[in-house]
């Protein structure tokens, strides 16, 4: 069993510690048995997707965003037909912006994007970073983080999380936020959200799986002080909502 | 007439304010209210010198003070460390006549990177020191561009930039600003200098400004170093300030070829902080031989490093800002220059003093790999997010047996009074320095 993980663009959308993400999916895998091969493509490669079975982009600056836009938008239709045949796209912070069909900038300018969903984001000059505690339309657990956006996103009508009980969604506080459509799991958490959110990293696993076609194992693999460190901050942040 | 009731305004809540110990922002606050362009009508002394940046802020105007007065000049500074407007203005007009005349030669104010623009709306410094720009606090500040585009509008084209030539980023301050009013200040290739960047990740890769790739020539720590972008040429320019020579572990360097310099603090920190510093007093006229004497072996009395004893053991606790994995490493690399045996305590409780945040991402930017080293025999994690920081560790080429884990400060105390004599170093934020310390004995 094999997989082959491509992490976008790392050298300029990993601003808060994102690699950790694909590390700790790594690990999992390896755990049931996978062999992981990990590309990182920088802004000056031209992305491969043929052979990968997940692909993977984190936060970068406003401006960082923007000029890798330039380069991913050309790669388009390669990354819709590796969606085709089943290759998982998970973009976190605003990685996920680039996946609708615009972004306009604080200043006016609207870039046109991936067109792979039908969303669209308006960037302010107001920044609204805070904690999130958001409920999944896809697990149960809520899932923790930390948000760290000067957007709005509109148009979403399949999000990741139907609801957030602390943060602010897609367009509002409180409401719906990221984004779920086949293939595509997108969401505005910053930083290692799979790291958080072990039942996260499981939902990634199971359809890594079940693209191949390989049999679920029974038992996911449970590794050590990653239910401990989701209890302790789903509690604080819990002890916030009072 | 404004101007005279908010002088008198400020001026007696600040004595209301001395006798009951209150803070230093509010009779600024109520200064502000009553004549809100007050500060654009006080006259201020000839020098006005702001520091702002990521990191060494407080330390950086510390030593402008010292080396000021040092040189005879009336040094006016928010050592309260009160940087926003309000703080800034009860400073000013606690030491303004009643005609509006602020008294002092050199008016020195530490300055927050994000409010700079409000306390610069009505006054503007002559010289504008700053340090670095990187990640720090992101729960709080964004990210170190958002936090550039903060200060732009604080900077003034009358104003001269003292700006860290070694900082590509801090360096863009000088883009559209008259050449003749920027200074520069670095580092030159020396003992610490590495080809390749250290740290878990790199903020050097790609350029400011064009978002080109960017090589460097040498990396000092993280992205300060000698850069160059191989799209538009954007490049370092070469400082007016440079230190020529370094050598930490002597405690030794020397600035512009000729004066030589003892460090009491052998961090690259305290480096740039002396250079900076040095930079700025040299535009204001200080003679090199007055700022070597107060350089030379200067102490920080800011309390960021202390010595301690718990049971057999004797204990360094380095402070270091709260998420800001670049201090962090610089303590890392401080503890791991170390020859004896020891353990190493990180205690992660509150995050931050100022406001709450479960955000631990910032751990994964911390490069604890610098503790696989063989003096370090023993990693104690503690606090809240020992599980975080438990986890994180798994990703580290640290030893596991190394490890050990406790979920206080206090049974990490309990412990490590009970058994061993090795050294102790702690490693942890402002928020929590004391719950470990309050179990130990002071030493300084």
């Amino acid at each position: 069993m094999e997989l082959t993980l491509l992490h976008l663009y790392p050298d300029a959308m990993s601003l808060y510690g994102e690699y950790a993400n694909l590390s700790v999916l790594r690990r999992h895998l390896e755990a049931l048995g996978v062999a992981v091969r990990l590309e990182k493509v920088t802004c000056e490669d031209v992305p491969d997707f043929t052979r990968a079975d997940l692909v993977y982009m984190g936060a970068g600056t406003e401006g960082a965003q923007k000029a890798v836009l330039l380069g991913l938008t050309r790669q388009a239709a390669a990354l819709r037909a590796a969606l085709d045949r089943g290759c998982l796209v998970l973009f976190t912070g605003n990685a996920m912006e680039t996946l609708g069909r615009s972004i306009t900038d604080a200043r006016g300018q609207t870039w046109g994007a991936l067109g792979l969903a039908d969303f669209t984001t308006v960037e302010t000059d107001k920044r609204s970073p805070g904690d999130v505690i958001a409920l999944s339309t896809l697990w149960e657990a809520p899932a923790v983080g930390f948000m760290n956006k000067c957007s709005t996103t509109s148009g979403v009508t399949t999000p990741l999380f139907a609801s957030l009980p602390l943060g602010f969604g897609n367009e509002a506080e409180h409401g719906s936020e990221g984004y779920a459509d086949g293939s595509i799991l997108a969401t505005h958490l910053t930083g290692p959200v799979l790291v958080k959110n072990p039942a996260f990293t499981d939902l990634i696993i199971r359809r890594l799986f079940f693209a191949k076609g390989w049999p679920l194992p029974q038992q996911l693999p449970v590794l050590p002080h990653e239910g401990e460190a989701y209890a302790v901050t789903l509690r604080e942040l819990q002890a916030r909502l009072k | 007439m404004r101007m005279f009731l908010a002088i008198v305004v400020c001026k007696l809540l600040r004595f209301i304010g001395k006798l009951v110990g209150k803070g230093s922002s509010l009779p600024g606050q109520y200064a502000l209210k009553v004549c809100p362009d007050v500060l654009g009508r006080v006259k201020l002394p000839p020098y006005i010198i702001a520091v702002t940046g990521s990191n060494g802020k407080t330390s950086t105007v510390e030593m402008i003070a010292a080396i000021l007065r040092a040189a005879g000049k009336d040094v006016v500074y928010n050592a309260e460390g009160s940087n926003q407007i309000e703080g800034v203005a009860t400073l000013i007009l606690s030491r303004s006549s009643l005609t509006g005349k602020m008294a002092g030669d050199v008016l020195l104010l530490e300055s927050d990177e994000r409010y700079a623009k409000f306390s610069f709306r009505y006054f503007h410094p002559t010289h504008f020191v700053i340090t670095n720009l990187y990640r720090d606090q992101l729960t709080r500040n964004g990210h170190p561009e958002w936090v550039f585009e903060s200060i732009l509008p604080a900077i003034h084209p009358d104003t001269t930039l003292v700006l860290n030539a070694d900082d590509p980023l801090v360096s863009r301050f000088a883009q559209g600003h008259d050449p003749e009013k920027v200074k520069w200040f670095g580092l030159e290739r020396c003992s610490i200098s590495t080809d390749t960047p250290r740290g878990v990740y790199d903020d050097g890769q790609r350029c400011p400004v064009c978002r080109g790739r960017m090589v460097y020539s040498c990396y000092h720590y993280h992205h300060i170093g000698h850069y160059r972008c191989e799209s538009c040429g954007y490049c370092r320019h070469d400082p007016d300030f440079a230190v020529t020579e370094l050598d930490l572990k002597a405690g030794r360097l020397v600035i512009g070829g000729g004066t030589e310099i003892r460090l009491s603090f052998r961090s690259i920190y305290n480096v740039y902080n002396i250079l900076s510093a040095w930079s700025v007093c040299s535009l204001a006229g200080v003679e090199k031989a007055v700022m070597a004497s107060v350089i030379n072996d200067y102490i920080l009395k800011n309390g960021r490093m202390v010595r301690f004893a718990l049971g057999a053991h004797h204990g360094v606790l380095l402070t270091s800002k709260h998420e800001n994995s670049v201090a962090y490493d610089t303590n890392l690399d401080y503890i791991c220059a170390t020859e004896k045996p020891c353990t190493v305590i990180i205690l992660v409780d509150a995050i931050s003093r100022k406001y709450f945040t479960g955000e631990t991402s910032w751990l994964w930017d911390i490069d604890f790999d610098r503790l696989s080293c063989p003096q370090v025999e023993k990693v104690v994690l503690c606090g809240k997010y020992v599980n975080d920081l438990a986890l994180r560790f798994d990703y580290t080429s640290v030893a596991p047996e190394k490890i050990v884990c406790y979920d206080t400060a206090a049974q990490a105390a309990q412990a490590l009074q009970a058994a061993g004599e090795e050294d102790l170093y702690v490693l942890t934020c402002f928020s929590d320095r004391d719950k470990l310390l309050s179990l130990t004995k002071r030493e300084d």
